[in-house]
């Protein structure tokens, strides 16, 4: 347990490091909008010419000193709000992240209380399973032959 | 009727008569209780097979002898395809895809009702009906909206040939992989369908049914792998998926049959969560049935175009029936459906097992919305929005990494019921060997945390499957006195089902840490001069030369790309632009030089009017071990798939008595 507190101690350390080069910028950038040219495709993953010339033109800008806000708001400026491939979760995009996360955890959340409530409630017959057709006198033996062979008994 | 238009015509009308004869005579056998009935139902449906085999061979035959008076065959092939790729194009578009589809479920029904035959007759007949029910949809598809045999008024000299993008020897393989998978799921679901109308409940569907499960599972995780590996080598840009609603419609299938693979354990077992089962068949299928709709209906934007067409409204009502009549009858058998047994602790593999469920239902989830949410949004707002790759990646990860986690904490983890202490022993080593490597990245320099967590979860789940390993092989080399390795075959050999499924577990540990490496890639772009450079990590590439050359089928316009590192010359790279006569398109072809530490990716884009060649490269770490850990799982599948039918519940009691490794901690 004090290695894993350790490693807690540790994750800070591990932020994404700052992006550095205009390229880097414009391959992120490009990674996060979809392509006007290639039907379900990010910009980065369209092998069309006229992706390739907007990869060059976000680049371009980056170099110019955009930062990549900017950069986003002239791309949605010349293509619209479908040009992000992220839903705005401040906007309408929100019922998009909200409901898995929803799901998620109710679904945990379900599994849990009734993982509880079974294991609370007894077995229908108790320690008697039908299809196994063993007595509690065999079930004792097994558990011991059991204990046996991993050197507990 | 000669011709192949003509034979393949009246052999879908024939295959579709005797799949309708197959569901009236199975329903009647069924509700009769009259064997003979029943299996004059099994051979219609045998009937069907052939004559829907017959009509593919006639598109083969039109496709190699260029029978351009076929619509299909001049829109989906040409004189100068090669023969592998006639192939290709059976299944490269709509219609011949469909064929494919439906030739593989007759084939798959009469062998699945043959090799049933011991099982109660009832449960056959059901399943049977449901089986030819399918068909009977897919067939009437063929015959009215998607006919593979319609012909032209006027027949052209050549065709419009195959897609560039699909002459790939990967696109041999990948899509009959996928259908197989998908069609596998249908014997699966009719045994659970049949199971439910017949109330015959206990596990005698699921062992009728095993095998088909693990081959279609099989067939479709190669084949996602296998498309990936093609998106990889041919689109060029640089990876492997981009959750193109067409790969989420294969992907989602494969979360709930994962799922349903390791629930399925648990009713064979301790014969709980019948519920959950036939559910999980259930959505299954209905996942698999929603993923030929999208592909084909055109409702979602997606690259993969070539297989859209009008026959999505087909599949809706097809699709209602099948979940309101499925959840319909899973309701009416609740009380029959209730589990014999229940959990004896919180603390017990049963619940890891039910997490390990909860996730993939939540990652199945996660990406239906995802894929179907810009529908919604439109419907709801009447604003088309995106939902591209970031979305998926940020709620899909951690859902992922979770389930790596339970991968590793399922084989520590006893049957029934464990000890907190005895929990916190057996954790102890694994956890401290994830933790050891996440501190000594992180120190190395390693910063995103994503990468670091995948990285220490993929040493924790080796640690305690290669364990779960060792402990096997320890009682066998001491009770038979032999050397490791023939401890290790025999452990393996003993227990198929459970080592199998380990190595499969191993496997995907090793396609994780390929995707994590995605974390670190690099990417550069430069228009580059003959002669000249560019640099993309610690690679210098200089554009050497250019080679022309062409075939009947396209023009090749070869770069040669001489590849230095750190002053040692590495060889050459031979990326390749072409320009595609048939389709008046061009398409690049890319050059990789790959390695288990990283990949060299190098594509390019354009050759401009003086020569100069515009070069995207990529560096992509530990991309290779996607690929490694592909072939692991393949091994661990063909071990799970030769692993005997599950023993009755005695005799495996019996088993567990002489093999301790087997048994419950």
């Amino acid at each position: 347990m004090r290695l894993v507190a350790f490693v807690l101690v540790m994750m800070p350390l591990a932020v994404p490091s700052a992006l550095a080069a205009p390229q880097d910028v414009a391959n992120q950038i490009s990674a996060d909008v979809m392509s006007p040219f290639c039907p379900g495709l990010t910009l980065h993953d369209c092998p069309s010419d006229a992706a390739v010339a907007l990869r060059e033109r976000i680049t371009k800008m980056a170099e110019a000193g955009y930062d990549r806000a900017a950069i986003m708001t002239e791309l949605e400026r010349d293509y619209g709000p479908t040009i992000r491939a992220v839903p705005d979760p401040r906007g309408s995009g929100l019922l998009a992240w909200l409901l898995p996360i929803t799901v998620t955890i109710a679904a945990g959340a379900t599994a849990w209380l009734l993982l509880r409530r079974w294991a609370r409630e007894p077995a229908p017959v108790e320690g008697y399973d039908p299809d196994v057709h063993i007595t509690p006198k065999d079930r004792r033996r097994i558990d011991h032959e059991l204990a046996k062979l991993r050197g507990e008994a | 009727m000669g011709s192949p238009a003509g034979l393949g015509a009246v052999s879908l009308r024939a295959a579709l008569a005797f799949c309708i004869a197959a569901l009236l005579l199975s329903v009647a056998g069924a509700l009769r209780r009259d064997r003979a009935v029943a299996d004059a139902g099994r051979r219609s449906l045998a009937a069907s097979f052939g004559f829907t085999g017959l009509a593919s061979a006639a598109l083969l035959a039109a496709l190699f002898t260029h029978d351009f008076s076929i619509a299909y065959v001049a829109k989906y092939s040409s004189r100068s395809l090669s023969a592998p790729y006639m192939f290709g194009a059976f299944w490269g578009g709509m219609e011949g895809s469909l064929l494919f589809w439906t030739v593989l479920l007759t084939g798959f029904a009469t062998i699945a009702l043959g090799r049933a035959r011991t099982q109660t007759p009832r449960l056959i007949a059901w399943a049977g009906a449901v089986l030819a029910g399918v068909a009977a949809f897919f067939l009437l598809l063929l015959v009215l909206p998607a006919d593979p045999f319609a012909t032209l008024s006027s027949v052209p000299n050549d065709g419009a040939g195959l897609n560039p993008l699909l002459q790939s020897p990967g696109m041999l393989v990948h899509p009959p992989l996928l259908y197989t998978g998908f069609v596998g799921f249908s014997i699966p679901f009719a045994f659970a369908m049949a199971a439910l109308i017949s109330k015959r409940l206990d596990t005698a569907w699921l062992t009728a049914t095993r095998r088909w499960t693990l081959f279609g599972w099989s067939a479709l995780s190669v084949g996602i792998v296998l498309g990936g590996a093609w998106a990889y080598t041919e689109l060029g840009w640089g990876g492997y998926w981009a959750w193109d609603p067409v790969e989420n419609a294969s992907f989602m299938p494969w979360l709930t049959a994962t799922a349903f693979l390791h629930s399925v354990v648990i009713q064979e077992k301790r014969r709980m969560l019948k519920v959950w089962n036939v559910s999980l068949i259930l959505i299954t299928y209905a996942l698999a049935i929603f993923g030929t709709f999208l592909t084909r209906s055109g409702i979602l934007s997606s690259i993969h175009t070539f297989t859209e067409g009008p026959i999505g409204k087909w599949f809706l009502p097809f699709l209602g029936f099948m979940l309101l009549g499925g959840i319909a009858i899973v309701l009416a058998r609740l009380n029959e459906l209730r589990s014999d047994n229940r959990f004896d602790s919180v603390m017990s593999r049963e619940s890891a097992f039910l997490a390990n469920n909860v996730l993939f239902v939540a990652a199945a989830f996660t990406v239906l919305w995802g894929t179907i949410y810009p529908i919604v949004a439109e419907v709801i707002t009447g604003v088309r929005l995106s939902v591209g790759p970031p979305f998926f990646n940020s709620v899909f990860v951690p859902l992922g990494l979770a389930i790596l986690g339970l991968t590793g904490i399922g084989p520590l983890i006893s049957w029934r019921r464990m000890s907190k202490g005895a929990f916190s022993r057996v954790i102890r080593a694994p956890l401290a060997a994830g933790g050891i490597v996440v501190v000594t990245l992180a120190l190395g320099g390693i910063r995103s945390p994503g990468a670091l967590l995948a990285f220490g979860l993929c040493t924790f789940t080796t640690v305690a499957i290669v364990s779960e390993f060792v402990r096997g092989s320890r009682v066998h080399r001491k009770r038979d006195r032999s050397s490791w390795p023939v401890a290790l075959s025999t452990t393996i050999a003993r227990n198929r089902r459970r080592y199998g499924g380990y190595v499969v577990h191993l496997g995907v540990v090793l396609i994780v840490i390929g995707l994590a490496g995605a974390a670190f890639g690099t990417e550069r772009h430069a228009l580059v001069d003959v002669a000249d450079s560019m640099r993309v990590g610690s690679y210098t590439l200089t554009y050497e030369d250019q080679r022309d050359s062409s075939t009947a089928e396209k023009q090749i316009n070869t770069a040669v790309i001489g590849v230095r590192k750190g002053g040692e010359t590495l060889g050459q790279l031979f990326p390749q632009r072409n320009f595609h006569f048939a389709q008046r398109q061009p398409q690049s072809e890319v050059a990789i030089r790959t390695g288990p530490i990283e990949d060299l990716y190098v594509v390019i884009t354009s050759f401009d009017q003086d020569g100069a060649a515009a070069i995207r490269a990529f560096v992509n770490p530990l991309t290779w071990w996607i690929w490694a850990g592909a072939a692991v799982m393949l091994g661990g599948m063909t071990i799970l798939l030769s692993s005997p039918a599950p023993v009755r519940a005695a005799a495996r009691v019996r088993t567990e008595v002489r093999e301790p490794a087997v048994a419950a901690r």
